[in-house]
């Protein structure tokens, strides 16, 4: 896991026993996990108790490169070794990995919703249903007779929480082979893609 | 036979053969399966080749001759020496086909075993990681949104999700330059220590929308490992080179970049042709631009143009201000009136403008031009002083001779003798010079040459240097790239199947290797038995022979003499001949045994191979495709 300097920085004063004692680290620790995932900003996170006598700049820097590193941590799927060599690295005792690592674990899984919530998703087919009609004839044309398939699929939309509009449309027997060829295609290639 | 059959069934299935697992022996293996089993074997061995062939089997008779013929044919081109047929394919009997299969097997490419001793790249992990999720997602059955359990909430129904949107983040961290700027009579830097500490919010209250916070720090970090990286690069490549400190280097390069900023800026200004007014205000705004770029050192050429440029700005500015401001409404009228007066009062004030701004035009152009003058009057004024005191020089060097003149002989002298004695001081003063200068030369030489040597011996080190950073990074990397492919291989340990138990089979290799040891052993004590046999039975036919020798010689110098010693001749060479007839007997019924041992090998294979009953099938088969003909026939016929 590469991490930038101020990260690197930020993490060593937290590291360092001098400026952050065992009272106020997991303090520290806590309120970086509670505050990515709190659902509002709150500029007043670190106004702890625990944390009042420690230097504001270098809190706000530690806090930084804390969820920095944790948001990264999560990005890449680190597990316990990783982490721990990582924090080695910063001179971080024992003691305090298990710490963070402890604090991790409990938030992992809720960090991996926040950061896979980042993003957009088309919505998803569940259903269809359909109707063939036939067209006899039209203004212009005396004699057309020709089939085609009014399709209705049901979609659930991840944003809006499983209801949405379904998605309406008519087209004709060659379209809607095309569409299945696709539908065909795009499976296979799924298929496809789970055998590497 | 059973442990070779179940690596030939592992391999078989590695190919991409679909093998039961109740079939655990080659004994159980049906006809389709063969022809399965040899066909991948054949397409993975040589894709061209496998080709053509179907991998079932059809029903008709004709059609499965053919496709065995191929089969056959297949593997006799892939190199098998054995006996191969169709029928060993349709009525299979077990040695010949683990036979075949064998030979397949090992002629299967090993390449896949190699490859995977290479690291596999980030993207490659990635990807398999990529490839397991979506294996567990398509594993996992579609269910209504009612009826989901926690575990299928997670991929199924996400919850909502926001756009991916960024906002940059100030971060604290220590200025460290000490800055000589004051602000409002605090030094800049302790302002900005008492922003940092009382008023700028920690990162995760910055962003506008808290959803964006994880997005913005995320890539935060990315800009800044992104630069660092790049700076490296850069220094690297380029700023070792330079011999420079870091802080040298950035300096100078911010300092060239400015320059270029400017000249481009300024190119682009000429450039454009614009009304003067037009011009003027961008030439303004372009040195209030170049100024604030130069930030702490502007250079006064610029300020001075750009403060002339300002005013008229200003000037021009505060008269149209001046002039929006005047037509207030004076009183109370009616609006029509009051619209049309201020229309009126507007376009006169307008060409007032327009005059004052033409006045101003001409004024400024008026001044250009004086100044000009100026600058031409005063460049005239210094040419002629100096003219001037060259001229008042002259006289006086003049007037002095003049002085002279009139005791011209004595003068002269004198000035002969004046200048004599200044030529003797130059030359004494030369002198004094060139002893002076050579020990000077030579010092600078010297130093001339040290300095190069520690230039060449900087370059060197800094050569070395680069070849140390260039090493340091490669060895990171393969530690990298190492502990990338033990963990890789850890997984993959422990993702493979645990049946196939490795130390086993050596186990049983080095036990086959041990009996085939022993078994040799036995054979060469056999061997040498028999040696010895055949050596004593040498010695004894040659002790023989002697021995009949020198008896059928005695007997034959008695026998002259004596009838009954000739009768025992006659008994003694009856006897030698029945006894040599004798070992002859014997030693062909010991030929005979062993053909007949030979033959009953022969019969016994044979019966092994179902010959008979093949040869019944085969004859079938002939039949049966006869019947197929002439049923082809007799319908070509009705057709």
């Amino acid at each position: 896991m590469e991490l930038s300097e101020s990260v690197q920085r930020g993490l060593q004063s937290l590291a360092d026993p001098s400026l952050f004692d065992l009272s106020s680290f997991p303090v520290l620790v806590d309120v970086s996990f509670r505050s990515l995932l709190s659902s509002h900003a709150d500029s007043g996170i670190l106004d702890q108790p625990e944390l009042k006598h420690i230097d504001q700049i270098v809190l706000k820097q530690s806090h930084a490169a804390a969820t920095t590193f944790i948001l990264e941590a999560v990005k890449q799927n680190a597990d316990k070794s990783t982490i721990s060599s990582c924090l080695e690295e910063i001179t971080f005792s024992a003691e305090r990995i298990e710490i963070f690592h402890s604090a991790y674990q409990k938030h992992k899984k809720e960090l991996e919703h926040l950061l896979a919530s980042i993003g957009r998703r088309p919505p998803h087919i569940t259903d269809v249903s359909w109707r063939l009609q036939y067209h006899m004839k039209n203004g212009h044309v005396h004699k057309v007779n020709e089939p085609f398939y009014l399709i209705s699929l049901n979609v659930e939309n991840g944003d809006s929480g499983g209801s949405s509009e379904d998605i309406s449309f008519s087209c004709t027997m060659e379209q809607l082979q095309d569409l299945v060829g696709k539908l065909k295609d795009a499976a296979k290639s799924l298929e496809k893609a789970t055998q590497m | 036979m059973e442990e070779v059959d179940k690596i030939l069934i592992h391999a078989l299935r590695q190919v991409g053969t679909e093998v039961s697992d109740d079939v655990q022996s080659v004994k159980q293996f049906t006809s389709e399966l063969i022809v399965e089993a040899v066909v991948r074997c054949v397409r993975v061995i040589d894709p061209g080749l496998g080709g053509g062939l179907p991998a079932s089997l059809p029903p008709g008779m004709s059609a499965r001759f053919r496709v065995g013929m191929s089969l056959a044919q297949a593997c006799q081109d892939l190199g098998y020496k054995g006996e191969i047929g169709y029928q060993t394919f349709l009525y299979s009997n077990e040695p010949e086909i683990r036979s075949l299969l064998m030979f397949l097997v090992e002629k299967l490419p090993r390449e896949s075993a190699e490859a995977s001793d290479q690291p596999a790249g980030k993207s490659v992990v990635l990807q398999r990681a990529i490839s397991a999720a979506i294996k567990a997602q398509l594993a996992l059955p579609w269910l209504p949104p009612n009826c989901r359990l926690p575990l299928l909430c997670e991929t199924q129904s996400p919850g909502p999700l926001h756009a991916f949107h960024t906002q940059s983040l100030s971060l604290a961290h220590n200025v460290k330059c000490p800055e000589k700027k004051h602000f409002k009579g605090m030094p800049l830097t302790a302002r900005i220590f008492d922003y940092q500490r009382d008023i700028l919010p920690p990162v995760t209250a910055q962003a506008s929308h808290h959803a964006s916070v994880a997005a913005s720090i995320l890539e935060q970090h990315m800009a800044e490992l992104s630069a660092t990286q790049e700076w490296e690069n850069e220094w690297n490549s380029q700023g070792l080179l330079s011999r420079l400190t870091p802080q040298d280097y950035r300096s100078r390069k911010l300092t060239r970049l400015q320059k270029r900023i400017e000249e481009q800026l300024r190119s682009a200004a000429l450039l454009c042709p614009e009304s003067a007014i037009g011009a003027n205000r961008s030439n303004s705004d372009l040195s209030e631009l170049l100024q604030s770029f130069r930030g702490t050192a502007p250079t006064d050429h610029l300020l001075t143009k750009g403060t002339h440029f300002t005013h008229t700005q200003k000037f021009t500015f505060t008269q149209e201000t001046a002039a929006a401001a005047s037509p207030m409404p004076s009183g109370r009228q009616s609006e029509g009136d009051v619209q049309v007066r201020q229309q009126e009062e507007l376009a006169t004030l307008q060409q007032q403008l327009q005059q004052l701004c033409l006045d101003v035009d001409q004024l400024t152009t008026d001044m250009k031009q004086m100044n000009v003058t100026t600058a031409q009057v005063w460049d005239e004024l210094k040419k002629r002083e100096l003219g001037n005191s060259e001229m008042e020089e002259r006289m006086r060097v003049k007037k002095k001779t003049i002085d002279l003149l009139p005791d011209g002989e004595s003068n002269l002298v004198k000035l002969q003798a004046l200048v004599e004695g200044s030529a003797k001081r130059v030359v004494n003063l030369a002198s004094q010079w060139e002893k002076h200068r050579a020990p000077l030369i030579d010092e600078h030489r010297r130093l001339k040459e040290l300095c190069s040597n520690q230039d060449r011996e900087s370059s060197r080190k800094l050569s070395e240097i680069k070849d140390l950073h260039v090493k340091i990074r490669e060895a990171a990397e393969e530690a990298k790239k190492k502990e990338g492919l033990y963990k890789q291989l850890i997984t993959e340990l422990e993702n493979l199947p645990q049946d196939v138990s490795r130390s086993a089979y050596t186990l049983r290799i080095l036990e086959i290797v041990g009996n085939i040891k022993k078994q040799k052993e036995d054979i060469t004590k056999i061997l040498s038995d028999t040696k010895e046999l055949q050596k004593e039975i040498n010695s004894l036919t040659g002790k023989l022979d002697r021995t009949f020798a020198v008896t059928d010689e005695l007997v034959f110098k008695d026998a002259k003499k004596d009838e009954s010693v000739r009768k025992s001749y006659k008994y003694l060479a009856a006897l030698h001949e029945n006894c040599s007839q004798l070992i002859q007997t014997i030693e062909d019924t010991g030929t005979i045994l062993r053909e007949i041992r030979d033959l009953e090998e022969q019969i016994e294979t044979e019966n092994g191979n179902k010959t008979v009953a093949n040869l019944e099938r085969i004859l079938e088969d002939y039949k049966a495709i006869r019947q197929e003909n002439s049923a082809l026939a007799a319908k070509v016929r009705e057709g």
